[in-house]
């Protein structure tokens, strides 16, 4: 699967990652950290363990690392769930996290098969 | 090996990068790292410890708002209280513009607020431009301080000159008249302590500090005059006719010729030196010499000279007298009967009393002063 290939799969922006990272290479490292990073799990987490806070905190910093990446449809999603947590409601994040782990999952099967 | 360690610690050439995901420093750290050596923090408590331990290295930190344990924003109040926000600069990394948050960053020192997502050039760019102003502002500031200190030095020591030859020149005239052992070290110590008072308690006669400082050392030339009298007179044991002392009152006349050869007349100095030559005989009821002043026409550091002369005069032994005891001096002043001074002079005079007391009988005490 190439980089481009890829990024109209999970609902990216290939050119505006690769006018910022310029290699596909540079691009796939950064795709691998991604995987390893535990943002998402630490939001399921909180919210199930109805701490807003941290919850907030965990979807806000998925919410960065999907601009810095150019997932344009997780990005969406994420920043629905911070702006919701921002406001503490825990019922409201219950029912956008459905959402956010389908475009998580489609960005990490996505990866496993780039990085394959 | 040593020689590089000793550059590394010289040189600030690291960058911390604070953020709690891995791969948001990485964004920031790929753009540096041929360059710069990079420390990575995982929250705002990390960043604190690397930034104490690394102070001196650190020549800028991308600092992200969000993070566990203490927030960007803890991070920079940090940097505040230990004064580090003065000498590493600041970038802020932040997902989002709120007003209120960026105006609180830069409220708080930051440099720069970079959003994400950012172009590599871009930042890299913006990182350049601070770090070199952040330079060049301490290194600005190293040179001020330098200069500053190099200036106040050479003027400590300018002044350390002058006053040595002040001394050196008025001590001519009491080497001669061999008369009142340290007369001018006392008039020196008695004005200054005078000048304490009526800086406190008269401001209207405007003096400052700087002003206090020469007025004390222009008071060692009052006699300089003295030089020009001759021995018949001025070595004289017993009292003057009233010949001769028309000449002595000559003096002041005298000491003012000897000046005015050198004549500086935009130097505060030169004139605090020619008028307490010229006035420290001068009376607040105008009987005084040489040219006969009344009240505050005399100037204020001729009147204190004036006052500290007598004092000294009245407390020392001289040829033709025993020295009186400091608190008959001192009635003698206050009651009139020995020169006449202006009421802020006497009030001044009664301020400083004790410590002219306990100097006369301290520290500058001689064998011609008697003491109780």
């Amino acid at each position: 699967m190439t980089v481009q290939e890829f990024y109209e799969e999970v609902g990216g922006d290939y050119n505006e990652i690769m006018s910022r990272l310029r290699t596909e290479d540079r691009i796939r490292k950064f795709a691998g950290m991604f995987t390893r990073d535990e943002s998402y799990k630490s939001l399921v987490q909180c919210i199930n363990d109805g701490n807003a806070d941290d919850a907030f905190r965990a979807a806000h910093t998925m919410k960065g690392m999907c601009q810095n990446m150019a997932f344009t449809r997780l990005y969406k999603s994420s920043h629905e769930i911070t702006e919701i947590l921002r406001g503490k409601d825990l019922e409201g994040a219950k029912q956008m996290l459905g959402v956010v782990t389908e475009d998580y999952n489609v960005v990490i099967a996505g990866i496993e098969k780039l990085l394959a | 090996m040593e020689t590089t360690k000793a550059t590394e610690t010289i040189e600030k050439n690291t960058i911390l990068i604070a953020d709690d995901a891995e791969i948001n420093r990485e964004m920031i750290k790929f753009i540096f790292d041929e360059q710069y050596h990079i420390i990575e923090a995982e929250d705002g408590e990390q960043a604190i410890n690397i930034i104490t331990e690394y102070s001196d290295k650190l020549c800028l930190l991308f600092l992200d708002l969000l993070m566990p344990k203490k927030s960007g924003l803890d991070v920079l109040s940090f940097m505040n209280e230990e004064d580090y926000i003065n000498y590493i600069p600041v970038i802020m990394i932040t997902g989002e513009a709120t007003d209120e948050t960026d105006e609180k960053a830069y409220e708080l020192g930051a440099s720069d607020i970079i959003y994400k997502p950012f172009a590599p050039n871009v930042v890299m760019r913006r990182a350049k431009n601070i770090m070199e102003l952040f330079e060049h502002r301490i290194y600005v500031e190293r040179k001020l301080e330098k200069r500053t200190r190099q200036l106040r030095e050479s003027r400590e020591k300018l002044e350390r000159s002058n006053e040595f030859l002040v001394n050196a020149l008025s001590s001519v005239v009491e080497f001669r008249s061999l008369e009142s052992g340290e007369h001018i070290q006392r008039v020196k110590y008695f004005t200054k302590l005078f000048l304490k008072y009526i800086m406190k308690f008269y401001p209207k006669y405007g003096i400052t500090k700087e002003k206090a400082s020469l007025i004390v050392n222009a008071s060692a030339l009052h006699d300089i005059g003295k030089i020009a009298i001759p021995d018949s007179i001025l070595l004289k044991p017993g009292k003057l006719t009233s010949e001769e002392f028309e000449e002595m009152k000559k003096h002041t006349i005298y000491g003012c010729e000897l000046l005015e050869k050198f004549k500086q007349d935009e130097n505060e100095f030169y004139h605090y030196c020619y008028d307490i030559c010229r006035y420290h005989h001068e009376r607040h009821d105008g009987k005084g010499y040489p040219d006969g002043l009344k009240g505050d026409d005399i100037p204020i550091w001729a009147q204190i000279v004036s006052v500290v002369d007598v004092y000294d005069a009245l407390v020392s032994k001289r040829v033709y007298k025993d020295p009186f005891a400091v608190e008959e001096a001192a009635r003698m002043i206050i009651d009139g009967e020995c020169g006449l001074f202006s009421p802020e002079m006497l009030d001044c005079f009664g301020l400083a009393k004790q410590e002219l007391f306990a100097v006369t009988e301290g520290e500058f005490s001689f064998a011609d002063v008697m003491v109780k």
